[in-house]
């Protein structure tokens, strides 16, 4: 590509990056939500992390990969326990990042 | 003055999210380098962008030989999900103006939305706040990203340190903390589910991830009615 189009390319994709983000804060901010889509919206966080947590674990690759050849799935158990127990981000990605240091030198999978 | 303290809690918050950018924005680095793109553009594109999949989504359209229109509607697709997920900050920012809060959802991210969310749980968001959370991590990806396009050649392996598994290790922990009751828990075990039943079943929504999208629509309108029953 040439460098005019990059430069297009990376204007044309930071319009639609941004767009979804800033337009909804913009335009609902005074708006007042109804209940029911207020509840709606209070299960958003849960879903998404749920679908972002088993994706980045079960497929970190980008494609589904549920074997005991994936160490994401070991590293997860210490991690997950730590979370539950600390509730601390530091040591659950402090738990987590050596696990799979370890799982990955020597696991020899 | 409780707005310093309010910058600094969002900028420490932001520090793991830093940690889990890192080997990202390496990445995407080395990898930009490679199709031809300058230091200087990686770094733009960073800057202007701010989208992980998406940045990649437009190195693999390069490396192919696609064509700019093809990047920026993959694009489109794979941002839509923060249309869902702004929507559903809005109700928290009442404190925010309405300005300050547009402008720094420049930084809304999976992750800054997840540590987000989390405090706005049990705290009020503040400008400062936002501003705090989303500025360092947006830092922390832009200097990755030319990290990694200056030094790519050197360093060639961030999976022998584990780094690999910052951000699923920090999913996992917001998972916990946003999980308040038993309808959150089986809405997020409902989505996941969805998500790799279509993952599974339509293999490019992975790539463009709308199974995330479907997934959250699905669980949270199942939420609402669980909810409703108990």
């Amino acid at each position: 590509m040439s460098d005019t189009s990059i430069f297009l390319m990376i204007f044309g994709v930071s319009v639609v990056s941004l767009l979804p983000r800033m337009l909804p804060v913009a335009v609902l901010s005074r708006w007042e939500f109804p209940q029911l889509l207020q509840k709606w919206l209070s299960f958003v966080a849960p879903a998404v992390l749920g679908g972002l947590a088993v994706l980045s674990i079960l497929a970190p690759q980008g494609y589904i990969h549920i074997s005991p050849g994936n160490l994401y799935i070991w590293a997860c158990i210490p991690t997950f326990l730590v979370a539950i127990k600390t509730r601390s981000l530091f040591y659950t990605l402090l738990v987590g990042i050596i696990t799979m240091a370890l799982l990955y030198n020597f696991a020899g999978i | 003055m409780i707005k310093n303290k309010e910058l600094l809690i969002g900028i420490k918050d932001a520090l793991p999210i830093v940690l889990g950018y890192l080997p990202l924005g390496f990445a995407f680095g080395v990898l930009a380098n490679q199709v031809g793109m300058t230091v200087v553009q990686a770094g733009l594109m960073s800057l202007m962008c701010f989208t992980g999949a998406g940045q990649y989504i437009a190195i693999g359209v390069m490396q192919a030989g696609g064509a700019i229109f093809t990047i920026i509607m993959a694009n489109l697709l794979v941002n839509l999900r923060y249309l869902l997920f702004a929507t559903s900050m809005v109700p928290h920012l009442k404190n925010v103006p309405t300005g300050w809060a547009t402008l720094l959802s420049y930084g809304l991210t999976d992750e800054t939305y997840a540590v987000a969310m989390t405090r706005y749980q049990n705290h009020k968001a503040t400008t400062a706040y936002m501003a705090g959370l989303n500025i360092t991590s947006h830092i922390g990806w832009i200097s990755s990203s030319l990290g990694g396009a200056l030094l790519g050649t050197f360093i060639s392996n961030t999976d022998k340190i584990g780094l690999n598994f910052a951000l699923p290790a920090m999913y996992i922990c917001l998972l916990v903390f946003v999980v308040g009751k038993r309808s959150d828990a089986l809405v997020a075990g409902i989505s996941a589910t969805f998500c790799l039943l279509f993952g599974y079943i339509f293999p490019s929504t992975m790539a463009n991830m709308s199974n995330i999208i479907i997934a959250t629509i699905i669980a949270a309108t199942l939420g609402v009615l669980i909810d409703e029953r108990y």
